[in-house]
């Protein structure tokens, strides 16, 4: 029989060969010669070469899909018994995964914020090509400088490197048009342009056209580009809008365009409207050398680099500081990538918040692998019969693994959730704006940072128990029998994972301890005025007239209805409130001793009352009163730290100080300011009464007996009542105001206290955890002790002393490295 | 292959396995003869689309094998129904009659 069995090559070929013998077989029977038998056997098969191979093929993807589903199966397996298996300690299961949520979701939410603001691409097309440029003055440390008219066009006409170049001019909350027409008076923010500002930023248009260099002429320059906001607001988001007119500060501008929502710059929330900067004619902004006030953007050429710009510049500014009078000293400019000038002030703190979250994390996850590990040890003896009822190494390995990614992806689920709710509330706060708060938000790329976090952590927590698991030999765990077992190197493990952690919580702590301490000392500051039970309301006075006594006299009507209004006890205005800007700067020519950086001086245009009803205090001399008026001479009234530099050891009132020929005499000296705000010393200020020198803009200070904001409806119908086309900039408080300007550190401070604590009570849980464990599986040897007349007393020292020592050992490490 | 036969609709050998196996099991030789003795050589199925048909059923889970030893001990492969193919069968059956049904109602008529 062997003999006449043909070599078989696998199974297909031992299928078929039976087959044909069997064939053959049966043709002999019926008289066929065994040779012959054979081949027509073969002939009636059909295409025997093409059959194995199909058959082959067909065998081969069935062993391949069959293995498929089976991982399958055993994957559906595992989660299954994983989820019921988690079932079955519902409160370990919950303070992982709490203990996951919290961790996942502050790094997510923290992620989504600096993701928004420092990672995305700005809504420019190549952006990364695109600087900020400004003017310095080396000798008087003037780093960022605004540029004059003639400077940017002479900049424009020589550089090569720059591709294109715009200029604007935008102040936050001081640019700014009243809007007449449909529905109530509106004050819009506004950005005054060059021809060259959208071209540089290439920002798409979302209706209609940005600006062309025509609509700059004279004449056809009352066109208007509106931010998306407007549109929507107050044009219904109504795409016939292009070409109707809007009723700008009383003139008609034709709507040219509309930007898309992303389009803000150069403003960090919403922009109303852009206008050519030619509108403002020479009478409103000087077009001299030494009337810098614009802002300049420019695209780098083609091949061109940040260093190659700055030095082609460097080159003209020089140039032109040799030529004009009015450049002198401003020989240099400073080039920056656009992101930076942006976001720059916000990058440190944001990398810090990114740094706490990501020791958050850490703490997370050590915390868990922590747990799993004590978990994973208590079921040793479940997993040893697990394996000596047959289920491999790897399956069971394969399963804890299971268990932990399951438990990862339900935190990291939760932790979304967390995240998007912490971004909501983060953003609800309208006193934060960040850089490019309108960009903040959870999206695809903040959800698959939060699922990579995720499933990183699952692996990362899985690893070390896993391995545990693996290196436990089966008969030690039987024999151990519950209690799992006992092994240093897994004690050591657990107790230098809760090292770590105590370590980086307080890491965090003292961080947020140094954030904390610094936004208290800004709160402690005494800004030198009275935030409390004061309302201010902004606006500026009408300019449909240039005779200043007639706008003076709208000025004082003002100030009378407002404090005509029950409740108010002082009313001051000035051009500038304190942390909303810094007046406008001056340099008396008197005093020749003192360097030109010495004798530059902010100068505030005010009211006679200013300083009553802010509660800044007279020291000498008198106010500014109403007889110091346009006729009369002119007099300022200094603060403490004019005095002290300008006059020092002796009384400044009544000394002179001169402004080209015009003297000029000091008739008082008030309290210092902190005009900056509180995280800024106080500077050497002038008060000038706007009698003297009109401003139309109006800050204006009222002073409450009871509380300020119930009586802001009938401070604004006192204004609307003297003119009903009025509008307000702005209706706030001192104290808001102050604690805009605070926002940022308080908000830093806030987080890193959140995540200080975080950390904390996560490493507890963590000692909690070991020392629970380890008493636990003591149980037996605690029962002996005090059955052989240890008291319970020596025992629960022994047990705290350990505890003690994880604690003491992590607060060394974490606090080594600060002061 | 007899001038008489017939040739055989697609998917009909398929069938034609399912309902052999339903009997017993059997190997790839035994379910040729039973299928010409049914048809007294009237379906000829050709013994390559006969083995091609049972490596597709199986693959497709209609019917399982194994490996097992014939009376003078020689190693074969031995298939039987599973349960999906039984219901295949099932549902097959039905189609094929309801096929023949529609097609005969309008021959008959003619």
């Amino acid at each position: 029989m062997s003999a006449e069995r043909p070599h078989v090559d696998d199974e297909v070929d031992e299928e078929l060969v039976f087959h044909l013998q069997m064939v053959a077989r049966e043709l002999v029977a019926q008289g066929w010669q065994p040779a012959e038998a054979s081949a027509e056997a073969r002939r009636r098969f059909g295409d025997l070469a093409y059959t194995a191979n199909y058959c082959r093929a067909q065998d081969a993807r069935r062993d391949q899909e069959r293995r498929c589903m089976t991982f399958l199966t055993e994957l559906s397996q595992d989660v299954r018994y994983a989820i019921r298996s988690l079932r079955r300690t519902p409160g370990f299961t919950a303070i992982v995964l709490f203990t996951l949520a919290l961790g996942i979701g502050a790094s997510t939410a923290i992620f989504s914020v600096v993701r928004a603001v420092l990672l995305e691409p700005l809504p420019f097309a190549e952006s990364d090509r695109v600087v900020r440029l400004w003017a310095q003055k080396p000798v008087n440390d003037v780093q960022e400088g605004a540029v004059s008219e003639p400077d940017f066009l002479d900049w424009r006409a020589s550089s090569r490197l720059a591709q294109s170049m715009g200029g604007f001019w935008y102040a936050d909350g001081g640019s700014g048009v009243d809007f007449t027409g449909d529905g109530t008076p509106a004050r819009l923010s506004a950005a005054l342009v060059t021809d060259g500002f959208f071209e540089t930023l290439r920002a798409p248009v979302l209706l209609g056209r940005t600006f062309n260099a025509d609509d700059q002429l004279e004449g056809r320059n009352r066109v208007v580009v509106i931010g998306h906001a407007l549109w929507r607001g107050r044009f219904a988001g109504d795409s016939s809008v292009i070409g109707r007119t809007a009723r700008l500060n009383g003139e008609s501008f034709t709507i040219v365009g509309v930007m898309p929502p992303a389009f803000t710059y150069p403003s960090d929330a919403a922009l109303d409207v852009w206008i050519p900067l030619s509108y403002f004619g020479p009478g409103s902004i000087g077009r001299q050398r030494g009337s810098r006030f614009l802002q300049v953007v420019a695209r780098l050429a083609p091949g061109a680099t940040v260093a190659q710009l700055d030095g082609e510049l460097r080159g003209v500014a020089a140039q032109l500081a040799e030529q004009h009078t009015a450049n002198e000293g401003w020989t240099s400019v400073k080039v920056l990538p656009i992101r930076e000038s942006i976001v720059g002030d916000v990058q440190r703190p944001l990398a810090l918040l990114l740094g706490a979250v990501l020791l958050v994390l850490l703490i997370t996850c050590a915390n868990v692998a922590g747990m799993l590990l004590a978990r994973t040890s208590m079921r040793e003896r479940e997993l040893a019969v697990r394996a000596a009822l047959g289920a491999g190494r790897t399956r069971i390995l394969r399963g804890l693994l299971t268990e932990n990614l399951v438990l990862a992806a339900a935190g990291g689920a939760l932790g979304i959730l967390v995240g998007s709710f912490s971004v909501r509330a983060l953003l609800l706060r309208g006193d934060i704006v960040l850089p490019r708060n309108a960009d903040v938000g959870m999206d695809g790329s903040v959800l698959a940072f939060a699922v990579v976090l995720s499933l990183a952590a699952g692996l990362l927590f899985s690893i070390v128990p896993a391995w545990r698991a693996t290196e436990t030999s089966l008969g030690r765990a039987l024999r151990a029998g519950g209690r799992g077992t006992i092994r240093a190197s897994g004690r050591r493990l657990r107790n230098a994972l809760v090292v770590c952690q105590i370590a980086l919580a307080v890491v965090l702590i003292a961080a947020a301890g140094l954030t904390t301490k610094s936004f208290v000392r800004l709160l402690d500051v005494d800004l030198g005025f009275d935030t409390d039970k004061a309302e201010v309301v902004g606006l500026s006075t009408p300019s449909d007239t240039d005779d200043d006594e007639a706008r003076l006299v709208y000025y004082e009507r003002i100030i009378d209805a407002v404090s005509a209004v029950p409740g108010v006890t002082a009313v001051g205005v000035a051009r500038d409130l304190p942390m909303q800007g810094t007046g406008e700067m001056v340099r008396p020519s008197s005093h020749a001793t003192l360097s030109g950086e010495q004798r530059e001086l902010h100068a505030h245009h005010v009211s006679a009352e200013y300083f009553t009803a802010t509660g800044i205090p007279m020291r000498s001399g008198r106010s500014l009163t109403l007889r110091d008026r346009a006729g009369s001479s002119l007099v300022v009234v200094v603060n403490e730290s004019l005095a002290r530099r300008f006059f020092p050891g002796e009384d400044a009132v009544g000394q002179q100080l001169l402004f080209g020929e015009t003297p000029v005499e000091v008739v008082g000296v008030v309290g210092d300011v902190r005009q900056r705000g509180p995280a800024e010393l106080a500077e050497p200020l002038l008060y000038l009464h706007v009698h003297q020198s009109f401003r139309s803009r109006m800050s204006i200070v009222i002073r409450t007996a009871g509380d300020p904001t119930s009586l802001m409806p009938a401070m604004r119908n006192a204004i609307w009542t003297e003119n009903p086309n009025q509008t307000l900039t702005f209706v706030s408080t001192l104290d808001d105001i102050l604690g805009r300007s605070v926002a940022r550190p308080r908000l830093l401070a806030s987080l890193f206290a959140l995540f200080g604590l975080l950390g904390l009570a996560l490493g507890s849980t963590g000692i909690y955890g070991v020392l629970a464990y380890s008493v636990s599986q003591r149980r037996q040897e605690i029962g002996v002790r005090m059955a052989l007349g240890a008291a319970p007393q020596r025992v629960l020292e022994r047990i705290l002393s350990q505890g003690m020592r994880l604690a003491a050992a992590g607060i060394l490490i974490g606090g080594g490295r600060w002061p | 292959m007899s001038p008489s036969s017939l040739p055989l609709l697609q998917g009909t050998v398929d069938v034609l396995i399912l309902k052999s196996l339903a009997c017993a099991p059997m190997h790839g030789y035994a379910i040729s003869l039973w299928i010409r003795e049914r048809t007294d050589d009237d379906l000829q199925v050709e013994d390559a689309a006969l083995y091609q048909a049972l490596h597709r059923v199986e693959r497709k889970g209609w019917v399982e094998s194994e490996w097992g030893l014939s009376e003078n001990n020689r190693r074969i492969k031995v298939y039987s129904l599973a349960d999906a193919g039984r219901q295949q069968l099932r549902r097959e059956v039905i189609e094929l009659r309801r096929y023949f049904d529609a097609l005969f109602r309008v021959l008959d008529t003619a």
